[in-house]
């Protein structure tokens, strides 16, 4: 009876048709970096902006303790204060969105963040991240505990298995486990893009999340070859705004590995205006997933107040 | 102070996320304008050309109308001071080998390369367009081309012997192009065919072109191959008679066009006309929507195409494509050219004007019009705007829809939606969206236009060729047909004025003298069936009336039917039933048939030389002329099987297919001289490349093509060749005013000649005359050369990205 239910939220018809043309999408996504262009003002506001869309993240063997602290710093004070204070932005409590670790150092984060003194939520990816080859029982378990250690938002990967093969209940069933697992944390849902071999799958697979309850879909891991790309984002903010328009629900979205320059964060602030409109352009709503953005973006901001391009010994490490 | 202004802006823009201006600097623009004293002159043979006693027209920032600088107005002598430096550089640039031309050619690349921001910068602020497009498609694109046709010029000796430029080429340009219009003609038509040179008329206020006669100037070695002026349209024809130019191309407005052809019926050189802006997109329920809905926005609204769209959508995804269009169009945005964030800059008040009236017009008509996006509401600016519900027999719906307007309107059916797309005059560009590989492709050759990009639209490169044809002109550019433009077969004579000045067009064959009893018949024997070959078979004529023939002696020799109107009407009727089934046939089937005639008329051969011999032509000459008519048949079966080729693009993953398409039915009026050779040699180029004719043959000789007929009438299916006989001047008259026509050759007299291209103009028809010169018709290259095989079809290029 239970699975009924579950099912009756799952609407293949949604997915049956759809076709994605490739090169069509291709040519798009070039166009988009070279449409919209901000400057100065509008530049600097832009990139504070992104910053808190940040999740900012750390997804290393190596890391202990002390650069996830000094990461949950950074989180809390991600621009140097005397910047803020000179575009008069310093009252704004301006953070990143997010800080993601995996499952074993959220407690860490959640230690950190409470010494600072400040609510930024910890995420955790989980499911076997990042290639999700792991049985479904001990993701699940992972879901549980990474929650049950202080994680609010828990990104999991889907099994691209299941996707391949075209298995989609299968596919949704997994998500809704992931969704009941979470509890009252938030799901995002990494679809690895890189490896659903088309852009029509990329599509399937985002509606699939979608329906199964995720709160943000998400590009990649940053542990593929292929990471965000304009392409696939493109095609998951279509599959978003038909979702919206079928539900009225709103779900985020978030582009995670390899944007690493302020320039890219533009690019991806605007694509976000462009496709989905202005109410999309909140945390709530959209994520960036990086660790070296940040600093770029802070050098951009310095050279804008100062007018010079900062040393990297002008601004604190992360 | 000025940091917390600065602060409170921030905070302002961190809380609405909004676009702010991003202006591109234009000084160097008008650092450039400084160095001619903001007075712009013409550039002619590698000098500023500033004639004293001109009118000047001001050159204006079309948004902030800002007086940038004065243009002055050629006359007619600046015009000839043009042609003749066109014509003097032609000496020293024709006997360069390819190799070296190639060399001027990248170098010219480079210098473009060099001032790509001057470039840049200038043409958006005079135009107005968004500098995007300028900079990241239409300078990249002009470089490519140069470099394009300096590969050409390398390798054109070998690629195109027995070709040889035309000389001086007049170039007309219309007063809303983009640089890069003049950039696609000038490259085949100067560097690359040794001695042609190029004198280009621009419309007033455009430095665009000057600049890059400038550029090319600067290079040195050969000024005057490249002569830009600046004057009013009314010195096109002026241009055209200039001593020495060989060739016109025009591209522009619809009318004007036509009202060139009709100026220059007559006068020396050939018109190449490349009309109209609108274009064309087909969107079916099998299509990835949104993708589809980013093709209307590149074709409409993207400063990319200069004029608007006609939508076809499928009506079973009629709102949801509407939907989607209208969200779409509300993030649009409009502003000043040089803002480096604007979807569409502004066209001046002239198109604007032209968008509001259709507009009116349309709502008038019963029109619903939707308008969105960020755009300013001020002249000259005008929002991307979409237009249905047009009522399809309203004038408006009929009308070329202008920039920046998108008319849409539904087709239940792919058949329905070709019917609809077909039913226009115009045959520029389309698109096909489908995701459906069977679908797309029976739309894409289905369309009668000259471009049609599956599942893209708008894309450009040097290599294929860019035409149209009904109303849109059948010029070409772009690749090797773009070449062919500017080449003619080598050893063919300069074209010279023929104009009668007294020639009636309102008179000229309008009545048929009548006929008379001359005496009894004196051969032949058998005697051919009497009538008209038409739908098949001998009718009898219209009028029911006869005309004499004699022979050589002065004898009367036979009567046959006198053809009228009416006959010449009912032909092209049967002609356009027999279409579709040759069409369909495989060149295989096609080459089968032409062979079978062959061995028919080779069975027929002393009858077929007995005629001749009776005509005055020797028993040996007689049989010769029958023997290479039997080899013409055969070689154009041979060569009715390879003609289309693909071709490979930069930045396109999957080919671009350069058809070779019928022209449709197609007329040929028949010299005199060679009546049973040259009546073959036209026919069966026109046959193997899938056309349906109309002929009339020798008009004092036409007993050897009645004998075909009678082969042809058990052999060919009905209606594929016609045959009239009568009056040449008369049924001539009726052929070239016949608006489903689609093309017309004609051999005869010097006043027929011109007739024919000032009656073209009525449905553009392509024409090919000999202006009164007689061919040699038993000569290789003008009996069966490859000029013939160019001029019995015509191009489409088919665009077919792949990618999944």
């Amino acid at each position: 009876v239970l699975k009924s239910i579950l099912h009756s939220l799952l609407d293949l018809s949604w997915i049956s048709k759809i076709q994605v043309n490739q090169p069509a999408v291709l040519r798009r996504a070039q166009q988009i970096q070279a449409r919209r262009t901000v400057k100065k003002e509008w530049q600097a506001a832009w990139l504070l902006k992104a910053v808190t869309f940040i999740d900012l993240t750390t997804l290393a063997g190596d890391d202990t303790y002390s650069n996830i602290q000094r990461l949950c710093y950074k989180a809390k004070y991600p621009i140097r204060e005397d910047l803020l204070e000179a575009l008069n932005m310093h009252d704004k409590g301006i953070t990143t969105a997010a800080v993601c670790v995996y499952p074993a150092r959220v407690c860490d984060a959640v230690k950190a963040l409470k010494a600072a003194g400040c609510t930024i939520p910890v995420a955790s990816v989980a499911t076997g991240f990042p290639a999700g080859q792991t049985h479904l029982k001990t993701r699940l378990e992972e879901v549980k505990l990474a929650v049950e250690d202080g994680a609010t938002e828990i990104d999991v990967v889907i099994n691209r298995t299941l996707v391949l093969t075209g298995q989609w209940e299968a596919l949704y069933d997994e998500i809704r486990q992931f969704r009941k697992a979470c509890g009252k944390a938030h799901l995002k849902t990494i679809l690895a893009t890189g490896e659903l071999g088309s852009l029509t799958n990329v599509y399937k697979a985002s509606m699939i999340a979608m329906m199964a309850g995720s709160d943000f879909i998400k590009t990649s891991t940053g542990k593929e070859t292929v990471n965000a790309t304009f392409p696939v984002a493109i095609v998951m903010l279509r599959a978003i705004r038909d979702f919206f328009w079928k539900t009225g629900k709103k779900i985020g979205f978030k582009p995670a590995g390899g944007i690493r320059s302020a320039k890219d964060s533009l690019a991806w602030l605007s694509l976000i205006k462009e496709e989905l409109g202005d109410e999309w352009l909140k945390p709530e709503l959209f994520r960036i997933g990086a660790s070296a953005l940040l600093s770029d973006i802070e050098r951009q901001i310095y050279h804008h107040v100062t007018g010079r391009y900062a040393a990297y010994h002008d601004l604190p490490m992360c | 102070m000025a940091a917390t202004r600065a602060g409170s802006r921030t905070r302002e823009i961190f809380a609405t996320l909004e676009y702010g201006p991003a202006p591109e600097s234009h000084a160097c623009a008008l650092a450039w304008l400084d160095t001619q004293d903001r007075c712009l002159g013409h550039y002619v043979s590698g000098k500023w050309l500033k004639p004293e006693n001109r009118k000047s027209v001001p050159c204006q920032d079309p948004i902030t109308g800002e007086n940038l600088a004065s243009c002055l107005q050629a006359q007619a002598e600046d015009v000839a001071a043009a042609a003749e430096a066109a014509r003097a550089a032609l000496e020293n640039w024709s006997g360069l080998p390819g190799a070296s031309r190639a060399k001027h050619l990248t170098r010219l690349a480079k210098m473009i390369q060099k001032h790509q921001r001057l470039l840049w910068t200038l043409e958006s602020l005079v135009t107005g367009r968004a500098v995007r497009e300028v900079r990241d498609r239409d300078v990249p694109l002009a470089q490519q081309l140069l470099q394009y046709h300096a590969i050409q010029a390398h390798i054109q000796e070998e690629a195109l012997a027995g070709w040889e430029p035309m000389g001086v080429i007049g170039l007309i340009l219309p007063p809303t192009f983009s640089f890069l219009e003049m950039m696609w003609r000038i490259c085949p038509g100067c560097p690359p065919s040794p001695g042609c040179t190029v004198v280009v008329l621009v419309p007033p206020a455009s430095p665009t072109p000057l600049l890059l006669a400038q550029l090319a100037g600067e290079l040195g070695h050969f000024p005057g191959i490249l002569n830009v002026i600046s004057g009013p349209a009314s010195l096109g024809p002026v241009l055209a008679s200039q001593p020495g130019v060989q060739k016109v191309a025009f591209c522009g407005a619809i009318e004007e066009g036509r009202v060139l052809r009709r100026t220059l019926a007559g006068v020396g050189p050939e018109l190449g006309l490349a009309l109209g802006t609108e274009s064309l997109l087909l969107l079916t329920e099998a299509a990835d929507v949104d993708s589809a809905v980013e093709g209307v926005v590149d074709a409409a609204w993207s400063d990319r195409s200069p004029g608007g769209l006609r939508l076809l959508i499928q009506e079973s995804v009629w709102d949801e494509v509407m939907r989607r269009l209208q969200v779409r169009m509300a993030r649009l945005r409009g502003g000043r050219g040089l803002d480096g964030a604007v979807d569409m800059g502004a066209r001046g008040a002239a198109a604007r004007d032209l968008a509001q009236r259709y507009v009116r017009e349309a709502q008038s008509q019963g029109a619903q019009v939707f308008q969105a996006g960020d755009v300013p509401l001020d002249s000259p600016f005008f929002p991307p705007t979409l237009v249905s519900d047009l009522p399809a027999s309203s004038p408006c719906a009929q009308a070329e829809v202008p920039w920046p307007l998108v008319l849409a309107s539904p087709f239940r059916t792919a058949k329905e939606a070709l019917a609809v797309a077909n039913g226009t005059p115009r045959g520029g560009s389309a698109s096909v969206w489908s995701e459906r590989l069977g679908q797309a492709l029976e739309l894409g050759y289905g369309l009668r236009v000259g471009t049609v990009w599956i599942n893209a639209h708008s894309l450009r490169d040097p290599a294929v060729p860019t035409g149209g044809c009904k109303e849109s002109g059948s010029s070409w550019h772009g690749g090797l047909d773009g070449l062919y433009e500017y080449l003619r077969p080598a050893g063919t004579p300069a074209r010279l004025p023929y104009l009668s000045e007294n020639l009636n067009y309102d008179t000229f064959g309008l009545t048929v003298p009548s006929a008379l009893p001359a005496g009894p018949e004196t051969g032949p024997s058998p005697a051919p069936p009497y009538g008209l070959f038409v739908g098949g078979r001998f009718q009898a004529p219209g009028a029911r009336s006869s005309r004499p023939i004699h022979d050589s002696q002065g004898n009367l020799h036979a009567y046959v039917a006198e053809g009228g109107a009416k006959d010449i009407r009912v032909a092209v009727e049967a002609a356009h039933q027999a279409a579709p089934g040759w069409v369909g046939q495989s060149p295989g089937a096609r080459a089968a048939l032409l062979l079978a005639l062959a061995a028919a008329l080779e069975r027929r051969e002393p009858t077929l030389s007995l005629r001749l011999e009776r005509h005055g032509v020797e028993l040996k000459a007689a049989q010769a002329e029958v023997e290479l008519s039997v080899t013409r048949l055969r070689a154009w079966g041979a060569r009715a099987q390879a003609q289309s080729h693909s071709l490979q693009v930069a930045e396109l993953r999957g080919p671009v297919l350069r058809l070779r398409e019928p022209l449709g039915v197609l007329a040929v009026v028949c010299p005199d001289k060679w009546p049973l050779l040259a009546f073959v040699s036209l026919l069966a180029p026109a046959l193997a490349h899938g056309n349906t004719v109309v002929l009339v043959p020798s008009e004092t000789c036409p007993i050897p093509a009645l004998e075909v007929c009678q082969d042809m009438a058990t052999l060919l299916p009905a209606g594929l060749v016609n045959v009239v006989t009568g009056d040449r001047d008369h049924l001539t008259r009726c052929l070239a005013l016949h608006q489903d026509v689609q093309a017309l050759w004609y051999f005869g007299s010097a006043q027929g000649s011109q007739f024919v291209e000032w009656a073209s103009a009525g449905n553009l028809k392509p024409v090919w005359v000999d202006r009164g010169c007689p061919r040699a018709w038993d000569q290789e290259a003008e009996g069966a050369g490859p000029e013939l095989e160019l001029r019995a079809a015509r191009t489409k290029a088919l665009w077919l990205p792949m990618g999944d």
